[in-house]
């Protein structure tokens, strides 16, 4: 199977997935969104019935009241996507979904109404902390561990992996708060609130966002690059003891060049997947650190829409992270095509 | 696999794994960690969970105070808790009507603040003759020689709780002696009650009652800056009884409460829960959600992964795009969402959760690893044989990926335990548990972090921390013994 073929399938692939997952989102929230809908109609209702309802009662009798009622009561569920069936509500969504038609939010935030358009404010945000933390990461992380593999079972390469084994335990969000709790409360050098200041602009907005980017940024470099360091480390190790390394030792090669040209580049497929789902991930924000932190980002957003009940809010970043974590997958299938050839005549074939 | 065989591979196992002292700490943790949870209930308060979310339960102990060994860190120490029960006060009878119970409260020297209040409990009354009811009145007498008095002649019904430090009415007394001595002014009790000073600091002015209060110092700066006055106070409840044939008074049960400024081994929340028996009790939840999600998710994902490549063809590929489907859902959002509309969750709901979206990754693992097991001789000679699907699955090619099975089981515990703490955290958990993630819960909501409150935050994630590193010390154990390749290391 040739490469093109190949990529082709995975798109196809994961195309047929976001249908599949799209209907099973649509699901879920079109039925959470009938009951708070049904509630706002009833409360409606009331309201029309108390006003409107009782002036046609007064004025036009018993006959006209019943009459308006039944067509106000028809209104509103038309208003409220009642009358259809479940099924062809579910399918309704999902094809708007699809089509990035998300709809509006009954309240609005970031200082509009539109789905799409409040999205486009939050990502920029989480980009801006955790693709930078993620980076931060990463280069620390893999030349920590290319290090600590050069000299295993070193004082440093023991006191990494104790310190990896460590913080995988910690929650970020947990970490957070100490951080917090040392550095904003106890020593004040940060802000307690990651919350912009809206009222400045140009330098002093960059400023004030590095000001409070700096300790979530901190936490999360903290929390996840002893986990970095820990999996290139072992990945390392593994590709230091193929043949190919000793052959090169032989050669009588530099061992500088036999880490970084030879065994990283043989160790690279695994760790390229790590990266785009890193990054990909980090688009999404982490709901509750953004929330320990009081940051506008796409995490927190999602918190208070989910408080807010915005179902189409909702739908649209659930959407979005699902959409993101397929092209992950496409993307790191692709470049461990490329990276390893073995993968377009080995498992494509079989699959 | 017979049995000798096992029995020879266990031995050979657990030889090696006593040489990995990494793998010792684990279990060692492990085993600690085990005793703590089982032993909660004789530790510390029976039933905790039941008493947890009752507010009443918790009236006696002081809010938001840190630990007592707190003291031996900071300069400005802070008074701890005491309890006085009948026995340790002192009873006097002057007369057929009156009693008068007397304890001694010793303020020592060198600490910042006297007590956080006092609460007097369990004085019962029985009512016949309401023209005569009986009367209460409570006085502090200070080292200096003024008395504070805190209530006089408040008649005694049913069962009275005098609560120095959040009663209004206490606290409008206080003021008034405050000014009296300060400012030798007289004021009406009541007028002081609606004085916005006393408003504003309820639970605060009890400290001056326990400060250095002079004739011409301010009493603002007295309730804003008290000094301490260190000695020997004296509480005296005066009960007089004018009917004591008729009207009894009962104090078998009198309970006298200093509150502390800070209190027992791990301090106190904003309802005055004892932390420390909330932080020994979470432990049995997050113990049995770790290891019970791990496990289940394990097993599920095992069986999945090598069920798909054992079949092959249409039904691998089937199988592997709802693999896919599950991986591409968000999971805490949509378990968020879940959790959000089932309303009542119990922990066996949010294992459910967890190992429904939890079992993916395992599964493609092992389908990687039993795509390359069944190509084998032995499994060629068993279909050859006529053994059936599930015999050649479970009793051939699933035992080989068992030890693999115990590695990926232990390391996924930190996650599970995580991922209940994070649920908990939001706000979805069992409402009836104790759990880590819901005392973080009510310390982020209570904004116990820009508050200062460590020891409230703290402790929890320690707790997740160190479950974690059990799990982890053990897998990566396991793991090295079974991957030979990090083995030569």
């Amino acid at each position: 199977m040739g490469y093109l073929k190949y990529l082709l399938f995975r798109i196809a692939n994961a195309i047929l997935v976001l249908l599949i997952v799209t209907f099973i989102i649509a699901a879920l929230f079109v039925k959470v969104a009938e009951q708070s809908n049904l509630a706002k109609m009833n409360d409606e209702m009331m309201q029309w019935d108390r006003t409107t309802g009782q002036n046609i009662l007064r004025t036009q009798g018993q006959d006209a009241y019943e009459k308006a009622k039944a067509e106000y009561e028809e209104f509103l569920r038309e208003k409220y996507e009642l009358n259809l069936p479940y099924w062809q509500k579910v399918y309704n969504k999902a094809i708007r979904t699809l089509k990035l038609d998300f709809g509006t939010t009954t309240t609005p935030i970031f200082g509009t109404n539109d789905v799409a358009e409040i999205i486009k404010v939050a990502v920029p945000r989480s980009v801006l902390l955790f693709t930078t933390a993620t980076i931060i990461v990463i280069i620390l992380g893999i030349f920590l561990g290319v290090r600590a593999a050069r000299h295993a079972g070193s004082v440093f390469d023991r006191g990494l992996s104790v310190f990896a084994l460590i913080t995988y335990s910690l929650p970020m969000w947990w970490t957070g708060m100490m951080f917090l709790l040392i550095f904003a409360y106890k020593l004040g050098w940060f802000p307690l609130s990651s919350m912009f200041d809206p009222q400045l602009t140009g330098w002093a907005h960059v400023k004030d966002v590095i000001y409070k980017l700096t300790l979530p940024v901190l936490t999360y470099v903290f929390v996840a690059f002893g986990g970095w360091a820990w999996t290139t480390r072992n990945i390392m190790i593994g590709t230091l003891q193929e043949d190919f390394i000793m052959a090169a030792r032989a050669k009588g090669i530099p061992e500088h060049k036999i880490i970084y040209g030879h065994a990283l580049r043989a160790a690279a497929p695994p760790i390229v997947t790590m990266i785009i789902f890193a990054l990909l991930g980090s688009l999404g924000g982490a709901i509750i650190s953004e929330l320990v932190f009081n940051y506008p980002g796409m995490g927190r957003l999602y918190w208070v829409a989910l408080q807010q009940n915005e179902t189409n809010l909702l739908i649209g970043l659930t959407y979005f992270f699902t959409v993101l974590y397929l092209a992950g997958v496409v993307l790191a299938d692709m470049i461990y095509g490329f990276l390893d050839p073995r993968v377009k005549v080995g498992a494509s074939s079989k699959m | 696999m017979r049995w000798v065989d096992f029995k020879e591979g266990l031995k050979e196992f657990l030889d090696e794994f006593k040489r990995e002292k990494t793998g010792i700490a684990g279990v060692v943790l492990l085993v600690l960690l085990i005793l703590v949870a089982l032993t909660a209930p004789y530790t510390t308060i029976p039933d905790l969970p039941e008493k947890w979310r009752s507010s009443a339960y918790w009236e006696d102990n002081p809010k938001n105070v840190p630990p007592t060994w707190y003291n031996m860190f900071t300069s400005q120490k802070l008074v701890p808790q005491v309890v006085y029960y009948k026995d340790d006060l002192s009873i006097a009878h002057p007369s057929n009507t009156e009693t008068v119970i007397e304890a001694t409260y010793n303020f020592p020297d060198g600490y910042y603040l006297g007590p956080q209040g006092i609460i007097i409990r369990n004085i019962n009354v029985t009512v016949n003759q309401p023209a005569n009811a009986p009367t209460y009145s409570l006085y502090l007498e200070r080292p200096d020689g003024k008395t504070v008095p805190l209530v006089e002649n408040k008649p005694l019904t049913g069962s009275t709780t005098i609560a120095v430090g959040r009663d209004a009415a206490i606290s409008a007394n206080i003021y008034v002696w405050l000014v009296n001595v300060t400012e030798g002014r007289e004021l009406d009790p009541f007028q002081a009650q609606m004085d916005p000073i006393v408003i504003m600091n309820i639970n605060t002015l009890i400290s001056t009652a326990f400060a250095k209060v002079e004739p011409g110092m301010k009493a603002e700066d007295i309730i804003n800056n008290p000094e301490p006055l260190w000695g020997d106070y004296k509480l005296v409840l005066k009960i007089d009884n004018p009917a004591p044939d008729q009207n009894k008074v009962i104090i078998d049960d009198i309970k006298v409460t200093f509150l502390g400024r800070s209190y027992g081994t791990m301090g106190t929340d904003y309802l005055g829960r004892d932390l420390w028996a909330g932080i020994i009790w979470g432990s049995r939840v997050s113990l049995t959600i770790g290891i019970l999600v791990s496990v289940l998710s394990t097993l599920i994902g095992l069986v999945y992964g090598v069920t798909s490549a054992y079949l092959g063809g249409n039904v691998d590929e089937f199988m592997m795009r709802i693999n896919e489907i599950f991986a591409s859902i968000p999971s805490l959002p949509i378990l968020i969402l879940i959790g959000a509309t089932v309303g009542h969750v119990t922990l066996m709901f949010i294992v459910l959760l967890l190992v429904i979206f939890g079992w993916m990754g395992i599964a493609r693992i092992s389908r990687s690893m039993a795509l390359q097991i069944k190509e084998q001789t032995y499994v060629e000679a068993a279909k050859a044989l006529g053994a059936g699907n599930g015999r050649i699955i479970f009793k051939h090619i699933l035992p080989q990926l068992l030890p693999y099975a115990f590695a990926v089981i232990a390391l996924s515990v930190p996650g599970a335990v995580i991922a209940e703490a994070s649920l908990s955290f939001l706000g979805i958990g069992d409402p009836t548990a104790v759990t880590w993630g819901q005392i973080l819960n009510a310390a982020q909501t209570q904004s116990a972090t820009t508050k200062g409150y460590w020891w409230w935050v703290l402790p929890p994630g320690l707790g997740i921390a160190v479950v974690g590193l059990t799990f982890v010390l053990i897998g990566t154990a396991l793991d090295k013994i079974l991957n030979p390749r990090l083995r030569k290391l």
